[in-house]
């Protein structure tokens, strides 16, 4: 699924790995969600939202096929 | 995501404690020297386990006991792909073993009893008959259309 984690982890400047930490989960998971090869849980993709202080509906960009 | 430090010690461990049960047995139905052979394979390999969990990949964290859900997602996949391989690969001795006319039950234990847990997984996390209750207790059809007339807190 696309999104915009990558975008608002480079504006408040923060690594992968800072990410990573910052959310509980490791480097590679937060390099899988930024491609777009992993979707996150419900659960997760909230805890990612609420870090951004963003709605998670402008954080992740579902296709037409994926609703 | 790390649960303790004496976490990535589990998966070690229990290959040193199960490969010494198999190095007994060795001893008992062989010689001295094939049960040292083996446990020195058996700690090899746990060694090797070790130091993986000490590296930063998705193997690492999972045999570190430090997995996060995609990792967990990714244990699923391949536990699903391993028993695919391993009844393909019993399902062809199988065959083999009846062609050849030779002692095939424990193709068929190993078929049978992996058959049988698969239907118990489906019983046991598949759902039941929950919508009905699962709608009682939810949000109804009524109340979804009602929520646009929910008026906001003052």
């Amino acid at each position: 699924m696309e999104n915009d984690v990558r975008e608002y982890r480079r504006t408040r400047e923060l690594s992968q790995a800072e990410l990573a930490v910052a959310l509980g989960v490791s480097r590679q998971t937060i390099i899988a969600i930024e491609s777009g090869r992993y979707s996150p849980s419900l659960p997760l993709a909230f805890r990612i939202a609420r870090f951004f202080d963003v709605p998670v509906e402008k954080l992740f960009n579902p296709s037409e096929e994926e609703l | 995501m790390t649960r303790s430090k004496y976490a990535r010690l589990i998966a070690p461990a229990s290959t040193l404690a199960v490969g010494t049960a198999a190095a007994i047995a060795v001893r008992i139905g062989h010689t001295w020297t094939d049960a040292i052979v083996f446990e020195v394979f058996i700690l090899v390999l746990s060694t090797g386990w070790f130091l993986l969990t000490l590296t930063k990949s998705d193997v690492g964290a999972i045999y570190g006991q430090r997995q996060d859900e995609r990792q967990q997602h990714v244990v699923l996949r391949a536990s699903r792909f391993a028993m695919i391989v391993l009844f393909a690969v019993t399902y062809l001795t199988l065959l083999i073993q009846v062609a050849s006319n030779k002692v095939y039950w424990q193709e068929d234990v190993i078929l049978s009893v992996g058959g049988v847990s698969y239907f118990l997984g489906l019983l046991m996390y598949g759902s039941h008959n929950e919508d009905d209750q699962g709608t009682r207790r939810g949000i109804m059809a009524s109340d979804a259309d009602g929520a646009n007339n929910v008026i906001p807190p003052m």
